[in-house]
């Protein structure tokens, strides 16, 4: 896929089409990793991995995430 | 704060952040201090439920939701979703406790609660009826 380098204000940037994004799963706000890999002459852009603190049960983090995937009907409709 | 009490808040933080993500709403932690409150129990300790450790009787368990209950909605520590945190947080505990629950009654508890009138005391009594 090609794509122009645009101006943007004083930076330099390139706009990222709607199917790339939605692949990737980034909405507005979300955050990613930028590394440039000299030897290639590439740009590599990922998803920001957030690693979890070592002290923290990572099987317990994955019971909470699916608890609040199982009940998001519910928890959307708590008024706070 | 004990390392335990860190940890306590980083799940809760957790929890928050994922209702947020869940629900497409702010995260954040507002106020870090009631925060601390939250995980801050008298006499040096903790709500050491959220960390998966097993209590030795129920009553002391009720006591620490109903802390925790308490002083999520009296110091509203996030940035958003206090009540639909501390609902996914319990459903965690007594899922870990293997106690059967309706989180649909819990959650309307917890909407419904005034705590000008109910102290972690009284919503540590309400957990203690409703779910033996």
């Amino acid at each position: 896929m090609r794509r122009k380098i645009i101006r943007v204000g004083s930076s330099r940037g390139v706009l990222i089409p709607s199917p790339v994004t939605q692949a990737m799963g980034w909405e507005f706000g979300s955050l990613t990793e930028l590394t440039v890999d000299q030897e290639n002459n590439r740009l590599i852009l990922e998803t920001h991995q957030v690693e979890v603190p070592d002290e923290l049960d990572e099987g317990q983090l994955t019971e909470i995430s699916s608890l609040a995937e199982e009940n998001k009907n519910l928890l959307e409709e708590i008024n706070d | 704060m004990t390392e335990d009490q860190k940890k306590e808040m980083k799940i809760f933080a957790y929890t928050h952040w994922r209702v947020c993500k869940e629900l497409d709403t702010d995260t954040g932690i507002r106020d870090i201090e009631a925060l601390k409150n939250v995980v801050t129990m008298p006499g040096g300790g903790s709500l050491t439920c959220l960390l998966g450790q097993k209590l030795t009787n129920k009553k002391d368990l009720y006591s620490q939701i109903g802390w925790l209950v308490y002083y999520t909605l009296e110091g509203e520590p996030l940035n958003s979703k206090n009540k639909a945190t501390i609902v996914l947080a319990i459903s965690w505990i007594l899922e870990h406790y293997n106690i059967d629950y309706d989180l649909e009654q819990i959650g309307d508890y917890i909407e419904n609660l005034d705590i000008m009138n109910k102290g972690n005391a009284d919503i540590s009594a309400w957990f203690s009826k409703e779910l033996e």
